[in-house]
């Protein structure tokens, strides 16, 4: 585990809601969490948990309305909530940059690749078209792509989707911001590119010691790249850890579940653990504990109260919103 | 019993440029491959995207014709034909019957604007299974309990569904003939985990229950692993391994195989090992692939020989095919 705590993005009673037409939808409700320096965070949770939204939030790229966005976000001793658009943008693309999921669609397809780094460079940073150009033919060469001068004048169709995603992680960095997120960045691609792109990602939050929230529903990959994990449900922060403990003791039930649908050989021949029920649509939350209908433990107290962060005395550094917790210990 | 076979089969999609819409090059999306289903077993086929495994799916349904090759359609009499070709008026209705699909995104192969009772009583009625409209309603409610969705369901539309709950719908929908083959395109890709291994649960329950067949194509090692009795795995339009289920885990022997299982995440933080991952590269294009073996240009153990010729498969024991050429002659 790292030694330095020094925290560079606190989040405060986030909460990020939407109006529509069927009620309002809370995609991200009261979550809490700090993002410590040169660490890689893990958010993690199925669809609809609000891991993307969270993302989005800190970027600033929630649209008010409909998005109601209340509670803090504080970057470098900075309000990021309530920002105004032309103070955003001196941050997200430079102190904060993003990778999507997919990057067939996250690149112009009107211009070159090399038009749309440079296009970043311009924006932020006071080099020279030609210094840019250097700049970024040096950090294409750095991930390992092939040729980068004859890259550079390609359009985004005439590469395939693992090439763009390491492109896209290329663009993110060429600004040297202090946080990326990186959305889903391997979810669209093959399990051998994805395992290239998740070598990278390592080996450049190594050399330059920035910071990863990584948001992924793909608890393999969080084992190879996280150094801490958040669990989403529907909204919510269920569970935090280091991710080491969290993979060896999962704490909340819906961890458990996760941890457990995993598709392993011994099962052959038998039938899969699973977890039952479906995930609840944001507009129809449950009361009280939102995982209580599908939770094999659920107990009256958990269809009536939600439960807040509990910090088990013995397991320094986790929490777990889940009743079993309540007084230090599972009972 | 034999369901279906293929030889050699192949299938080139033409490219088409210029004024005239020539033909000016072929994405060869399968190139030879055989492949045997029989009742009650299932085939896994695994592969990168770009290897040709759901064109593989869609010709052995016959949603596309194949270039070369031979499919031969075993019908529940015994009686085998030849499909290759058009399935001609007589044949058409027994083999669509008999061989029915699951798509990878419930989202797209559900009809928006059916109930849930049309979409699975469709192919009841043209089929005409059923007698009457009754017998039909509640055969519709029978099939609904059957994949676990309560029949009460039966009046609402798509949307109002969840991914997990609509792929249910669609397992309704195809089981209701009582295909005896039934080919499943990534049925649960499009699913969260959790959800996931109900689907594959309910999947097998079925096949239990009716000796169905399965071709279950899918990107992820482990499911095809639980899945299958025999696997095959594919690459550039080519299989470069077929085998029984676990003697594929226990000893891959094609390198691409090797590479394949490497690259998949250990779930243990304590011993991460994608970094010891070698593969280099991306698969190239089935437009322009390269000559000899499709794998050689990313191959950590290639000679001469691999990229000139095409290694021929060959069976190293146990139905344990690999077309490699460092299995060349044993």
């Amino acid at each position: 585990m790292r030694e330095s705590c020094e925290s560079v993005l606190t989040v405060r009673n986030l909460k990020t809601y939407f109006r529509t037409p069927e009620g309002i939808v809370k995609a991200v409700d009261d979550i809490s969490f700090e993002l410590n320096k040169g660490e890689v965070l893990a958010l993690v949770g199925e669809s609809g948990c609000g891991k993307s939204v969270t993302a989005s939030s800190i970027l600033g790229l929630v649209k008010a309305p409909p998005a109601m966005v209340e509670g803090s976000i504080r970057f470098r001793g900075r309000e990021l909530v309530g920002m105004a658009a032309k103070d955003y943008r001196t941050i997200r693309g430079k102190q904060i940059s993003m990778i999507f999921q997919e990057p067939m669609s996250a690149f112009d397809p009107l211009y070159t690749v090399g038009y749309q780094l440079l296009e970043v460079a311009r924006a932020h940073m006071p080099w020279s078209d030609g210094e840019a150009k250097e700049k970024i033919i040096d950090s294409l060469r750095s991930i390992h792509i092939p040729e980068p001068e004859k890259r550079y004048g390609e359009y985004p169709h005439e590469m395939s989707g693992g090439m763009l995603q390491r492109i896209m992680i290329a663009m993110a960095l060429i600004t040297s911001p202090e946080i990326i997120i990186a959305d889903e960045p391997t979810t669209a691609l093959d399990v051998t590119i994805q395992a290239q792109v998740l070598n990278i990602m390592q080996d450049l939050q190594r050399d330059y010691s920035g910071s990863i929230i990584f948001i992924t529903h793909d608890l393999g990959t969080v084992a190879e790249i996280a150094h801490r994990v958040h669990v989403m449900y529907a909204g919510k922060i269920v569970e935090k850890g280091p991710v080491v403990e969290l993979f060896e003791e999962p704490l909340h039930p819906y961890t458990l579940g996760l941890l457990t649908s995993r598709v392993k050989r011994e099962y052959k021949g038998q039938d899969l653990p699973f977890i039952e029920g479906y995930v609840p649509r944001p507009n129809e939350l449950p009361d009280g504990c939102r995982f209580h209908p599908r939770c094999p433990r659920a107990m009256e107290r958990c269809r009536r109260e939600q439960p807040p962060d509990f910090e088990p005395a013995s397991m320094p550094g986790r929490t777990v919103a889940c009743w079993l917790w309540e007084g230090g210990d599972a009972e | 019993m034999k369901i279906l076979s293929a030889r050699r089969l192949k299938k080139y999609f033409p490219i088409r440029s210029g004024v005239f819409l020539q033909v000016s090059a072929y994405v060869r999306a399968l190139k030879a491959v055989d492949i045997d289903v029989e009742e009650g077993a299932t085939i896994g086929i695994v592969g990168e995207s770009g290897c040709g495994k759901s064109t593989l799916g869609r010709t052995l349904v016959k949603i596309h014709e194949p270039t070369e090759g031979k499919i031969t359609y075993c019908d529940p009499t015994g009686q085998e034909h030849d499909v290759s070709r058009s399935l001609g008026r007589n044949l058409a209705p027994t083999f669509r019957k008999d061989i029915q699909m699951i798509f990878q995104n419930p989202y797209d192969s559900l009809d928006p604007r059916m109930t849930i009772r049309d979409t699975v009583r469709e192919p009841i009625i043209t089929h005409r299974l059923l007698p009457d409209a009754g017998a039909v309603d509640s055969y519709v409610a029978e099939l609904l309990t059957k994949v676990g969705l309560y029949p009460e369901y039966a009046a609402r539309y798509p949307h109002e569904f969840s991914g997990g709950q609509r792929q249910r719908i669609a397992i309704a929908r195809s089981i209701s003939v009582r295909p005896r083959l039934l080919i499943c395109d990534e049925p649960t890709s499009a699913l969260d985990v959790s959800v996931q291994s109900q689907v594959i649960n309910l999947l097998k329950d079925i096949q239990r229950e009716t000796n169905m067949a399965l071709v279950f194509i899918s990107h992820n090692l482990d499911v095809v692993h639980h899945m299958s009795d025999r696997i095959m795995v594919m690459y550039l339009g080519s299989v470069v391994e077929s085998a029984p289920s676990d003697a594929l885990f226990d000893a891959p022997m094609h390198p691409y195989t090797q590479a394949l299982m490497s690259a998949v995440p250990s779930w243990d933080p304590r011993n991460r090992k994608l970094g010891a991952v070698k593969l280099e590269g991306e698969p190239p294009s089935p437009i322009n692939p390269p000559p000899g073996c499709p794998f050689h240009p990313r191959c950590p153990r290639r000679m001469d020989v691999c990229e000139k010729t095409m290694p021929e498969a060959v069976d190293i024991g146990g139905g344990h095919m690999v077309a490699c050429h460092l299995f060349a002659g044993s």
